[in-house]
């Protein structure tokens, strides 16, 4: 196509540039640092080359840079594939692209590329600010789209934002249908992981340091909503994974999960208003498979999977934000089954060797304490009586860890003492693990839903009582009760070591009530937004149904779309019609010669338009001789009404022409037929 | 069988949107589809519905939705920007066969800016246009002529793709008005010297003191004092002198002065012999088989006597290329064309 083979315009080539810069804006933190930096080169080289001060290069060259980048893309993807790697795929060749831009067909493939570059950074990022973004993104490339089609036109660029801008306005009310209604079916088959990296989170393995480095971190790691009562601080322990096998360093799972294909997407989880005993938690993504959840919790969403432990697994490891939902039990009252001789071993499992000042303390308590709750209230009072501390800045303890922080230092986090606990327990052949998690999390605005920060990491003890089962231990809240009542911020008020790489957190500025405020509605607003924005799936559409009129299912959803669609369709035809009908002429007898014209017309007989209608009577009559009659007299009427003064003050019969019409109609439908059967005789 | 539908099409084509020298572009005269771009960004539309359902990632159906609202959104647009346009043949000019003939046209919108008008015409190259709201241009379409005669624009493809490139709306103007193309001057080659006897040269000198005498073959309609009778006499051959004297009398361009040239060749010769007189500013007549043009000089006469060259046997036509005889065609039964896009 001609239409293709023009050169670029440099104003689109602009806005196409611009476009580029703000869609690839959302992934910089994903994007290999190489990447970007071979993006800015080429894009400055191409906007170069279009001012004419370089030269596009040649296709050697141009092949050899495309060749080197594929393979250092592939050396840095190293064979992980997920969205993430398959973006920046995108954004590589959008660069090379640079090089090649010479004709408008390029620029559509730029555009087509960027637009699925938009839909992509929605999978990394929903907050409301990144959407706007990528919004603005898309309508840069629509702007660049309007300049490249009009190159000559004067203020295309103000225009054309004014012209998209319009475009979005006047059609929202339809996509904001379309949203709502349009059925959320579920996936159809399983893709590929958004991200297969790992973000800062819980982890399935802790060290004694591990934890401590998480609560630098003011990210959030979920929202939790309460349908009754929220528990007290002390009582939300937001039990994530067990670890219960010690290396002598390093506590991690005895039985990982195996390797599962990621099944479905399924983010969103629960109908309806939750009950009293509900809670519901949004996630924000870990591309991690474990859950989150209060003790003694039932799944009431169909995305948990229930586990041994009273864990919580998702079929496919949480990519994206996800909303599930569970239902606290009530207490158990029936008789705890005894542990079986494999857990048994396998909770009082320790290395063979090391720490022994730890294995000794524990012979010592075991001596002088009558049973296993004795035990454990013996060293907990020990933790409370002696001088250990809570710290965010533990020294590091090599060789046997437990034993210099139970009698040497003295200072250390969560994961510390609750992995010197369980090995303590074990020691003293009482059934133990490690359970990490989040403890706590603080109330959001208008006290709506908890909200739960990385700072929140916490790690407790499990120990088995024949008597109750596993029962909560919390060595932490023996040393520093304010971690538990009111969290990390006042456990280590004093040292004031909170948050204190984290400059950018607004949590590190406590003290500052307008901020704190501020922030709180900011997440508000974005809590909103993710719960019934981008949390608009599956569920959540059928939540909102069930409480519209009518209660819609899936189908009736697809028939309402439909029935959308097309009243849509006949308002943009009867809109038509009227504006048809609007264009036509006011004056009765000018439409009535329109109507005769185009029946003569679609007879083949063409019209010219200074023609008198005397004169084109006359010629009809030549052809169809038997309508000779009322074509006439019609062409008679025409001319009476308008060029007769004598009868200027009479009105002219109309429904006497309209009946001509017929009449000529119907005649000149008979001349045709006895015309083609007078050709079929004669042949 | 695509022949056939072609054809059908084009009558049909022809039905909808007759031969007129002014069009207004509305509803029944616009047709419109994706362009190649458009069916890519539905392709890609898709692409992205699916990539939103199989990550229940609602902010993908969100722009999505969006996105093919702008597209339906742009379909209104780039109707509209044909919509409001009307198109109207001011002249049609005229000029030599083998020339550009320049047809004027002027564009106008009424309520909208028409943006990025694409005017197309085979072998024409045609600058797009863009006409503000009110506002109304001229374009100059330069249209090659072949041969003499009429030339008539059958069909000018007004497009605009305008705003995103992703539809196309077009529509066909079929002006009426018609280009008058005089036949291609050529300079005759010059008479060589009949090898006539002296005293015919010399008869013709005598004659009633003109000089320059020209002899040819009598016709109707030559007045009979001018008949060589003695000529005629010795010889038996009916030849009249034709002179023009050096006092301006009438120099007759006739088109039997080039006996057994061909029609189209004597044409161009007599085109070429009317401008060479015509700049010289001599005084001349034109005569033809059946049209005889009173000498005459200055601009109109120019035209005049190449109009006639141009129309000479030419069917059934006045100057103006009206034709007499009726163009039906009765409509056999045929389907009856669909009203498209009510």
């Amino acid at each position: 196509m001609s239409h293709h083979e023009q050169p670029l315009p440099s104003r689109a080539l602009l806005w196409l540039i611009v476009g580029f810069v703000i869609l690839v804006a959302p992934q910089w933190d994903r994007l290999p640092l190489w990447l970007i930096g071979v993006c800015i080169l080429l894009a400055t080289w191409r906007a170069l080359a279009q001012k004419g001060r370089l030269r596009l290069p040649g296709k050697l060259l141009r092949i050899g840079i495309m060749l080197a980048m594929t393979a250092l893309y592939l050396f840095t993807v190293s064979g992980r594939f997920s969205v993430e790697t398959a973006s920046s795929f995108f954004v590589l060749a959008v660069g090379l692209k640079w090089l090649e831009t010479r004709y408008s067909r390029d620029f559509y493939v730029l555009f087509f590329i960027l637009v699925y570059l938009a839909a992509v950074n929605f999978l990394f990022r929903q907050g409301i600010g990144w959407t706007l973004l990528n919004l603005v993104g898309v309508v840069s490339l629509f702007i660049g789209l309007q300049v490249l089609n009009a190159p000559q036109l004067k203020g295309a660029s103000l225009a054309g934002w004014r012209r998209i801008g319009t475009m979005l306005i006047k059609t929202l009310p339809i996509v904001v249908l379309l949203f709502v209604f349009f059925p959320r079916m579920g996936p159809l088959w399983s893709v590929p992981m958004v991200s297969n990296q790992g973000k800062t989170g819980i982890s399935d393995t802790m060290a004694p340091g591990s934890i401590s480095s998480l609560a630098q971190s003011g990210d959030r790691a979920f929202r939790a909503t309460f349908g009754g009562e929220v528990p007290p601080h002390r009582e939300r322990y937001w039990r994530g994974l067990i670890l219960d096998q010690f290396d002598g360093t390093t506590w991690q799972q005895s039985q990982p999960l195996p390797f599962e294909r990621p099944g479905r997407v399924n983010l969103d989880g629960g109908i309806g208003a939750l009950a009293a005993d509900e809670y519901e938690i949004l996630l924000d993504a870990t591309n991690q498979r474990w859950a989150f959840a209060l003790g003694n919790s039932n799944a009431v969403s169909d995305n948990l999977k229930p586990m041994a432990g009273e864990l919580f697994r998702f079929r496919r490891p949480a990519d994206t934000t996800l909303r599930y939902r569970l239902a606290l039990g009530s207490e158990p009252t029936q008789a705890v089954e005894a542990l079986s001789t494999e857990a048994r071993r396998r909770y009082l499992q320790l290395p063979g060797q090391g720490n022994p000042r730890a294995r000794a303390l524990a012979e010592r308590l075991k001596q002088s304490s009558s049973n296993d709750r004795e035990f454990i209230n013996s060293f907990l009072n020990k933790l409370r009586t002696e001088a250990y501390f809570y710290t965010l800045r533990p020294p590091t303890m090599p060789g046997d860890g437990i034993d210099s922080l139970l009698f040497d230092d003295k200072r250390g986090f969560c994961a510390h003492y609750a992995g010197a606990m369980t090995f303590l327990l074990r020691a003293a052949d009482i059934p133990a693990r490690v359970v990490v998690g989040y403890q706590g999390g603080a109330i959001g605005a208008d006290e709506e839903y908890l909200i739960i920060r990385q700072y929140d990491a916490h790690a407790w003890v499990e120990a088995w009582l024949p008597d109750a089962g596993w029962v909560r231990v919390d060595p932490t809240a023996a040393i520093a009760p304010q971690r538990v009542e009111s969290g990390l911020r006042d456990a280590v008020a004093e040292e004031g070591s909170f948050l204190e790489n984290d400059w950018t957190s607004p949590q590190r500025y406590g003290d500052m009530a307008a901020l704190q405020w501020v922030s709180l509605k900011l997440d508000k607003l974005n809590y909103q937004w993710t719960r019934w924005v981008v949390g608009y799936q599956g569920q959540s559409q059928m939540d909102l149904m069930s409480r519209l009129p009518g209660n819609l299912s899936l189908r009736e959803l697809g028939y309402v779309t439909a029935g959308l669609m097309s009243l849509a369709l006949l308002l943009a035809g009867l809109i038509t019609l009227t504006r048809q009908y609007r264009e036509r002429s006011s004056d009765p007898v000018q439409r009535l010669v329109a109507h005769w014209h185009g029946l003569l017309q679609r007879r083949g007989l063409q019209v010219a338009p200074d023609e008198t209608p005397d004169r084109l009577a006359r010629r009809a009559a030549d052809v169809y001789p038997n309508a000779k009659k009322p074509l006439r007299a019609f062409a008679a009427m025409v001319n009476n009404h308008y060029y007769k003064p004598s009868r200027a003050g009479e009105p002219t019969d109309l429904n006497y022409m309209k009946r001509l019409l017929r009449i000529i109609a119907q005649d000149m439908q008979k001349g045709t037929r006895r015309q083609s059967s007078s050709e079929r005789k004669a042949e | 069988m695509i022949a056939v539908a072609k054809r059908q099409w084009r009558a049909w084509l022809n039905r909808r949107i007759p031969r007129a020298d002014s069009l207004q572009f509305k509803q029944s005269n616009i047709f419109i589809l994706p362009t190649g771009a458009g069916l890519m960004f539905g392709l890609l539309l898709l692409i992205m519905l699916l990539t939103g359902i199989n990550y229940q990632n609602s902010l993908i159906y969100l722009l999505t939705f969006v996105l093919g609202s702008v597209f339906v959104a742009a379909m209104h647009q780039t109707h509209r920007n044909l919509a409001d346009l009307e198109v109207t043949l001011v002249k049609a000019g005229e000029g030599f066969a083998g020339q550009s003939i320049p047809f004027r046209f002027r564009v106008a919108s009424k309520k909208h800016d028409s943006i990025a008008i694409a005017f197309t015409l085979p072998g024409v190259v045609i600058d797009p246009l863009s006409v503000l709201a009110g506002e109304a241009q001229d374009l100059n379409v330069m249209v090659p002529a072949r041969k003499r005669g009429f030339l008539e624009i059958d069909r000018l493809r007004v497009e605009t793709r305008f705003p995103f490139g992703l539809l196309s709306a077009w529509s066909w103007m079929r002006p009426s008005g018609k280009a008058l193309v005089y036949p291609r001057p050529l300079m005759p080659p010059q008479p060589s010297t009949p090898p006539a006897a002296d005293d015919e040269s010399a008869e013709a000198r005598t004659m009633a003191g003109h000089d320059h005498v020209e002899i040819r073959p009598w016709r109707e309609g030559d007045p009979v004092q001018r008949v060589l009778w003695k000529r005629y006499a010795r010889t038996g051959e009916m030849v009249i002198g034709d002179w023009q004297g050096d006092q301006g009398s009438p120099h007759w361009l006739d088109y039997d002065a080039f006996s057994g040239v061909d029609q189209e060749l004597r044409l161009s010769y007599l085109a070429a012999q009317v401008i060479e007189r015509d700049s010289a500013g001599q005084l001349f007549g034109l005569r033809l088989p059946g049209e005889v043009i009173e000498p005459d000089r200055g601009a109109g006469h120019r035209r005049l006597c190449l109009s006639s060259l141009a129309v000479f046997g030419l069917p059934d036509t006045d100057v103006y290329g009206h034709s007499e005889a009726t163009r039906v065609r009765p409509f056999k039964s045929g389907p009856k064309p669909a009203r498209a896009f009510t």
